[in-house]
């Protein structure tokens, strides 16, 4: 049977746009109207582009990007146009108002401080490691769960188990976002924002999936990930959050560390990650408990995707090899209202 | 890359120059767009080109074999394994952790190890769209509908960007005989694309993730947070914001294929004007349902039997096309729920008048609450949902720009289409040079609602 070329069938209402009255246009009209809504978009949003590659991971996409945003940013930051624009646009923007909280701190020492010795506080002892009697357990009335999208979906699994209870539960992932870039939020600004916002008696915080990025040092310079400067430079900034978080003690922070990522090169974040949280939280062990969820989901920092769950064989992993699949997340779920069993009464 | 992106507002008017630029040379212009797709493909992950490239080969070298064939007998076999070899690596990708967690579940329960590895496999951007479409094209060869393509020819039809990864699902015999002559200069529907890539972008990032952030994912999170009203609002929220992705998406792809001077089959037609589970299922994801009644009902009998065969082909094609969609119980049961639908409209069709209004109310509603089923993510939060529907309690999420971005997204479909298409028509009538601009100005509004972390993906690219 001879094929039929130009046959579709009746439903698929191909011939749409022939109908009678439709106009057709050149593709030079094409290009130009493009180019010139292009034209547009870069000198009212150069900033933006600039912005969006410097926050992109390096690689060839952030250099093609940077290879537009650059001259962009230029051009529009000359012009007024791109201020006209943000003002006309700024009232629609969903993001959290963040000026007037502080940043994370650029001028960190990142050597050791020399003839002095830091101070060691009451703070810094866990009772229950050194014998001493619990404080007595408060009712948590607030919980305020947050992070990158680690913390999803275990701010679910925390909200399903205690908004029962009458806990008022605060989901506040900010996906993409990492401690190591203020491109997409400082999270310095951010922990001050949520704490003055929320009030919360008990912080979840599960981040640093997309950690890695280099961050200004001493005199602005460019450390790289991950040498012990980069790793002093992180768990300065995650003790600016606990500090922060930690509410001058009046609240209790549960911080959980990194389970192993299946790529190697991921990996080896991590494990700096999680060193520099543990270092970070030194001061305030006895309100600040890292929950490190490496023993169980990957001991001896080797990936798995499965593990057993109650006995039975589960897949506890997503496929990117990084996040916490629906499983995994019940079991860190469970990991962390243990804890706040512990502090917390309900 | 996802459309509405900086990567993309830079790859996107780059393409379109050089492919009209290479228009009129096809030797040049085809491999162009083929890099060009590749390109946009390894945006998501580079190594999964070499499988879309392998279907490519696989399909393409399966239809020449059927063609050459002489015998019947070898050509559906050829056909049959050549659809089977796309299934396998579509059920491989998308489907082996959830059967293997499935079987280790059971075993266990009985005490037996597992035989197979517990493992997570990343899913392919696109893997259901693309293979769908080769498995059309297979099919469509052995059928005697289209002649086999040149191998250059089967590679731009599967990789090209415009619907590489959500579809829609373009079959073959509407795809390449645009390829068989370069496309017109002077005749693209400019306008018209423009306006479509507009619309799109307003449906994506304005109202389907307003309405995700909002009030959709926080009440599906935890739906016990929430009475009544609002798990009302966000049944409602989750119809329009569904519509608003997936058509906005479609809206896109479409409106960029124009502007390089291809058409895509339509994919949406006022879904929730539907007065039936039959009349929805012509109107919503048109070119899902046309591929699964051509290539799972039809080849299961249809409806040249008796009315209990029917009625047995309508479920496995809609349980067949509920999985389509994931890997996961809620999908099964979405696909189970709207067979039982449409068996429930063969049964009664012709038999029981109803007002025409009645008849929308009832699809309607129905379908918001399949939707329900659709977005749970597991059975325990769909009964919770559903349970928290006889709660009455204090109200939180209705608030004025929730249930005008609910009335825009939906109520549209319900006006007359005339008025609707002539403003349309009209707008693709403006000249390009001002349209162009315009959509820019656009865009910018649009892009100052997008929250920091990002344009929310697409909810179809899981799929």
């Amino acid at each position: 049977m001879p094929p039929n070329k130009t046959q579709h069938s009746e439903d698929n209402l191909m011939d749409r746009f022939d109908r009678a009255g439709l106009r057709r246009f050149r593709a030079r009209d094409a290009i130009i109207a493009v180019a010139i809504g292009a034209a547009i978009l870069i000198l009212a949003a150069g900033g933006s582009i600039r912005r969006a590659g410097n926050g992109m991971r390096s690689g060839i996409g952030r250099d093609a990007v940077l290879a537009v945003g650059d001259p962009a940013g230029w051009l529009a930051g000359g012009l007024p146009v791109q201020h006209a624009a943000h003002v006309l646009t700024n009232w629609l923007s969903p993001n959290l108002n963040l000026n007037g909280f502080v940043g994370f701190t650029t001028t960190t020492a990142t050597t050791a401080a020399a003839g002095s010795i830091p101070p060691v506080t009451p703070d810094a002892f866990n009772p229950s490691t050194i014998g001493a009697p619990a404080p007595a357990r408060q009712p948590l009335h607030t919980l305020l769960v947050t992070g990158d999208s680690m913390s999803e979906p275990l701010d679910q699994d925390l909200a399903q188990a205690l908004v029962p209870d009458g806990v008022k539960v605060d989901q506040d992932p900010h996906i993409g976002t990492g401690i190591s870039s203020t491109i997409l939020v400082d999270w310095g600004k951010l922990s001050a924002y949520q704490v003055r916002h929320d009030h919360p008696n008990a912080i979840v915080v599960f981040i640093g999936a997309n950690d890695g990025y280099s961050m200004p040092g001493p005199g602005g310079r460019q450390v790289s990930c991950c040498s012990v400067e980069w790793a002093t430079i992180y768990a300065q900034r995650v003790r600016e959050m606990m500090n922060t978080y930690r509410e001058a003690g009046a609240a209790r922070v549960y911080w959980l560390t990194l389970p192993t990522p299946r790529d190697p090169a991921r990996a080896k974040i991590s494990l700096v990650v999680n060193a520099a949280i543990q270092v970070a939280a030194e001061p305030w062990r006895d309100q600040i408990r890292v929950i490190d969820t490496v023993p169980v989901f990957t001991p001896g920092n080797h990936y798995r995707d499965a593990m057993p769950v109650n006995g039975e064989p589960t897949i506890v992993r997503e496929s990117d090899g990084i996040h916490l699949n629906d499983a995994g997340s019940e079991v860190a779920a469970k990991l962390v209202l243990g804890y706040i069993e512990k502090d917390f009464t309900r | 890359m996802l459309f509405p992106t900086v990567q993309f507002a830079i790859f996107f008017p780059i393409v379109l120059a050089l492919s009209w630029a290479l228009m009129s040379r096809p030797a040049l212009w085809k491999p162009f767009i083929v890099v060009a797709s590749y390109v946009f493909y390894a945006a998501a992950s580079p190594v999964f080109c070499l499988l879309l490239a392998g279907v490519t080969v696989w399909n393409y070298g399966a239809a020449r074999l059927i063609h050459r064939s002489p015998d019947e007998r070898a050509r559906i076999w050829i056909c049959r394994v050549a659809v089977a070899g796309n299934l396998l690596l579509l059920g491989v990708f998308k489907y082996y952790s959830w059967f293997a967690q499935g079987v280790a579940r059971v075993l266990h329960s009985v005490s037996l190890g597992m035989p197979l590895p517990l493992l997570t496999i990343a899913l392919p951007v696109g893997i259901s769209f693309f293979t769908f479409q080769a498995i059309s094209y297979t099919v469509d060869v052995k059928r005697g509908l289209i002649e086999p393509a040149r191998l250059i020819d089967t590679t731009v039809y599967l990789s090209f960007f415009p619907h590489l990864v959500a579809g829609p699902i373009v079959r073959a015999r509407e795809f390449l005989p645009q390829l068989a002559s370069p496309r017109d200069p002077n005749r693209v529907a400019v306008s018209s694309g423009l306006m479509l890539i507009g619309m799109g972008v307003v449906k994506k990032v304005v109202i389907a993730d307003y309405l995700g952030r909002t009030v959709v994912d926080p009440v599906f999170a935890v739906p016990r947070a929430y009475h009544t009203l609002d798990v009302v609002l966000a049944a409602y929220a989750y119809a329009a914001q569904i519509y608003c992705d997936f058509s906005g998406y479609t809206d896109i792809a479409i409106g960029l294929a124009l502007l390089m001077g291809f058409v895509f089959p339509q994919n949406f037609h006022s879904p929730y004007r539907a007065t039936g589970f039959r009349d929805f299922w012509r109107r919503w994801h048109m070119t899902l349902s046309r591929f699964l009644r051509d290539f799972v009902y039809i080849p299961l009998g249809g409806n040249r039997g008796s009315r209990l065969f029917t009625y047995r082909n309508l479920m496995i094609t809609m349980l067949i096309g509920g999985l389509w969609h994931g890997a996961a119980w809620t999908f099964v049961l979405w696909g189970g729920y709207h067979g039982v639908g449409l068996v429930a409209d063969h049964a009664l069709g012709g038999r029981v008048r109803f007002p025409g209004w009645l008849r929308w109310v009832v699809t309607f509603n129905l379908v918001v609450l399949g939707w329900v089923m659709f977005r749970a993510g597991s059975l325990g939060v769909m009964w919770a949902f559903l349970s928290r529907l006889a709660s009455p309690g204090a109200t939180t999420l209705w608030t004025a720009p929730v249930l005008a971005a609910i009335v825009v997204a939906i109520g549209p479909q319900l006006l007359p289409e005339r008025p609707v298409q002539a403003l349309q028509d009209r707008i693709g009538r403006l000249s390009p040079i001002v349209l162009g601009p315009a959509v820019a100005v656009l865009i910018l509004f649009v892009a100052a609602t997008v929250p920091s972390q990002g344009v929310a993906p697409f909810i179809y690219f899981r799929f």
